[in-house]
């Protein structure tokens, strides 16, 4: 049975036919929009990972800015570079073998007293970056900027709908017809297209890779109070990498501040404060937390 | 279970990651203080557990030559400690860390007389009381003598250990850090200790500092110290060996070459 | 019966960390450097725990710890580290790290001096050298550098 326009229909469609239809549109966008982010966003299997080196790592991990901060903490880590006391940074040593473009081009530019801040904008480092960036992509791991572009598509097409929704709402009120179920319709679609916005920089095998190298390197977490002349430049490098710019602080508190190093917001007091009550302890003893340093030996030292 | 074997080394979280890489590792001991008794353990321990590794909690706070009776919570967490990591012994220090109600902040060395050895061999038996397994007891090095001493060292330590049927901990840093100090032949003391009764050996790094020989454990193992070894092993040769570094630690590569030195003195397989 | 172990061990150790006499047939020479040793072993555990603030202090460390510390025994590295910073600030002579580093702290948890410290579990901010931390939720953020 056909539905005749009856007279005052908004645009003359009636009211339960526009939302009909316009909630097949939204479905079958935001279904679509997910399929396509699940499929895209997967990245290859666990086993193809392979290896990362620490400044991929913290390219997944925090761009490309973190990438620097590792590539400093391992050239710091090594002795490669030091830090003046007008905060520029200069060269402390030769590089070291095995050391990756980024890692030449930010010695490079230590040994043209760049600071530290303005590291990201050498062109060297520059061109270091792209070539990370451009690497992991083709291995699936960072999503490339076109690749983020499609995939906004989808919410731009729910802000799209979004719109044509309230302009049919204004015109609804205008001629007095009912649009509470539009109004209601328009709630989720406005928060799925706000959603669907974010778009992550990497691919969901990157994450789990991440996840599985925190696990493995817990050692390295700043609280754990690590040893980086033990674990060397690439402990060092991994450990900024995986545990951010608190690593740097951690391992060369006086290079960190001196080259003003961005802190990051940490979470409490991590381990330092020991034992916090705990029975281990006794009472009002120092906090071993767990190290050596307790009464190790005779009165020595 | 039997107790340690071979090579070992010190547990700290600073160097759990190195620990962690040592394929050839089969033993290692923790500070029974950093450990928590309910658990869970530190992660890099768990993992060694899971690989097999002995654990062997070591107190250093106990203070069981305190006159006062050992604090019976003290004496529960390390024996829970034990359970948790299902060690074949624990380890405590000839030792006191705290008289008159404060805290000395390290060990520091009982007067060698027949009160103290009662008195060590009383909070010896409480905790023996307690605890699941075995213990073994360390001497420890210290720059100086009680006025009063009527035993001499290898006495004094002979006399605790056959009356406590504890074991012997043997520091042979602290051997040469003593002789060094008071100028006497730290193999003599050798001789006269009871090695049948030794569990494992701490070998630890020090260094000379305002004319007395400091064993800090923040220095490499001094050439002297790794003689003593040899002259240990020669006469008898110890279940296993510890090194033991509590800070300022080397580039990986360094600390192994120390553990290889370890086992190359010792004729034990190398575990690097 | 132990009565005489308990009071010269006792002497022992206040004359190491307290301050107190040299007990008669002890080599005083021998007891300085062990309480020399003993603040030094302190210093190396206090750094752990406030490693910005000995890294601040630089090569002067372990002389502004020492030189604190003697004759005041240890209530915990933590504390210690705590006692010491707050008797910088006082005098103005906390430097810059460590005045961010005590700010934080003050920010996370309570410390009255006189009792281990307590997390805090509302927000609170602490300030030390003109450096200002605020805490969160356990987040503790810098509002404002130290003066240098």
């Amino acid at each position: 049975m056909t539905v005749l326009a009856a007279p005052g229909d908004t645009w003359g469609i009636p009211g339960p036919t526009f939302l009909g239809i316009y909630l097949l549109a939204t479905v079958v966008v935001v279904v679509g929009t997910l399929v396509h982010r699940i499929l895209v966003l997967a990245g290859p299997t666990a086993g193809d990972v392979g290896q990362l080196g620490p400044q991929q790592v913290a390219y997944l991990n925090g761009g490309e800015q973190l990438a620097v901060w590792a590539s400093l903490g391992g050239l710091r880590g090594s002795g490669a570079i030091g830090v003046r006391p007008d905060r520029r940074l200069t060269t402390g040593g030769p590089l070291p073998a095995g050391t990756t473009p980024l890692d030449q081009a930010i010695h490079l530019a230590a040994g043209r007293n760049a600071t530290a801040r303005e590291l990201r904008r050498d062109e060297w480092v520059r061109r270091a970056l792209d070539q990370l960036r451009t690497g992991l992509e083709q291995a699936g791991l960072a999503v490339s900027p076109a690749r983020r572009a499609a995939l906004r598509r989808g919410a731009f097409l729910l802000s799209a709908l979004s719109l044509v929704g309230i302009i049919r709402i204004i015109a609804g009120l205008q001629n007095d017809r009912p649009v509470l179920l539009l109004v209601l319709c328009q709630i989720p679609l406005v928060v799925a297209s706000i959603l669907l916005h974010v778009v992550p920089r990497r691919t969901r095998a990157a994450t789990q890779a991440l996840r599985g190298l925190r696990r493995q390197h817990t050692y390295l977490a700043p609280a754990s109070g690590p040893a980086y002349a033990t674990y060397g430049a690439a402990g060092a490098a991994m450990g900024v990498a995986l545990f951010g710019t608190a690593s740097l602080w951690a391992m060369d508190p006086g290079f960190a501040a001196e080259a003003e190093i961005q802190r990051q917001a940490t979470s409490g007091a991590g381990g330092s404060s020991g034992c916090g009550g705990g029975s281990s302890c006794g009472g009002g003893s120092s906090s071993c937390g767990g190290g050596g340093g307790c009464g190790g030996g005779g009165c020595g030292g | 279970m039997t107790g340690p074997q071979g090579v070992g080394i010190g547990w700290r979280p600073e160097i759990a990651g190195f620990v962690a890489d040592l394929p050839g590792l089969r033993f290692v001991e923790v500070v029974a203080e950093g450990v928590t008794a309910t658990g869970p353990l530190p992660e890099g321990l768990a993992t060694l557990r899971e690989r097999g590794v002995t654990v062997v909690p070591h107190g250093v706070r106990l203070s069981l030559g305190g006159a006062e009776p050992v604090d019976p919570a003290r004496v529960a967490h390390l024996a829970a400690v034990a359970e948790l990591v299902g060690a074949p012994l624990v380890s405590e220090h000839i030792a006191f860390v705290r008289a008159g109600g404060v805290e000395a902040g390290h060990l520091l060395p009982l007067p060698r007389s027949r009160e103290a050895v009662d008195a060590i061999c009383a909070n010896v038996a409480r905790a023996q009381a307690e605890l699941p397994v075995p213990i073994a007891l360390e001497p420890i090095a210290a720059l100086f003598d009680w006025p009063d001493d009527e035993l001499d060292e290898a006495g004094f330590l002979t006399e605790i250990l056959l009356r406590t049927d504890a074991f012997l901990l043997l520091d042979i840093a602290n051997v040469y850090a003593n002789a060094r100090n008071r100028g006497t032949d730290p193999a003599a003391l050798l001789d006269r200790l009871p090695l049948d009764r030794v569990s494992y050996v701490h070998v630890a790094g020090g260094t000379e500092q305002g004319g007395y020989y400091h064993d800090t454990h923040t220095d490499p193992v001094p050439p002297p110290v790794l003689d003593l070894l040899r002259e240990l092993c020669a006469r008898r040769r110890p279940p296993a060996l510890l090194l033991e570094r509590d800070g300022h630690y080397p580039p990986g590569p360094v600390l192994r070459a120390e553990l290889d030195a370890l086992a190359a003195a010792s004729g034990f397989p190398v575990v690097t | 019966m132990s009565g005489g172990l308990a009071e010269r061990q006792a002497a022992l150790v206040a004359a190491l960390v307290a301050g107190g006499p040299v007990p008669p047939g002890f080599d005083p020479a021998a007891l300085a450097a062990a309480g020399a040793a003993l603040l030094r072993k302190r210093a190396g555990e206090v750094a752990r725990h406030w490693p910005l603030l000995a890294a601040g202090l630089g090569p002067r460390w372990q002389s502004t710890f020492a030189g604190w510390a003697a004759g005041r025994p240890t209530a915990g590295s933590l504390r210690d580290g705590w006692d010491l910073a707050r008797d910088l600030r006082d005098r103005g002579t906390l430097p810059p790290l460590g005045a961010e580093e005590l700010a934080a702290r003050e920010a996370t948890d309570r410390y009255d001096g006189h009792t281990p410290p307590r997390p805090r579990r509302l927000p609170g901010w602490g300030r030390a050298g003109g450096a200002v931390a605020i805490q969160v939720a356990g987040r503790v953020r810098l509002l404002r550098p130290a003066r240098h």
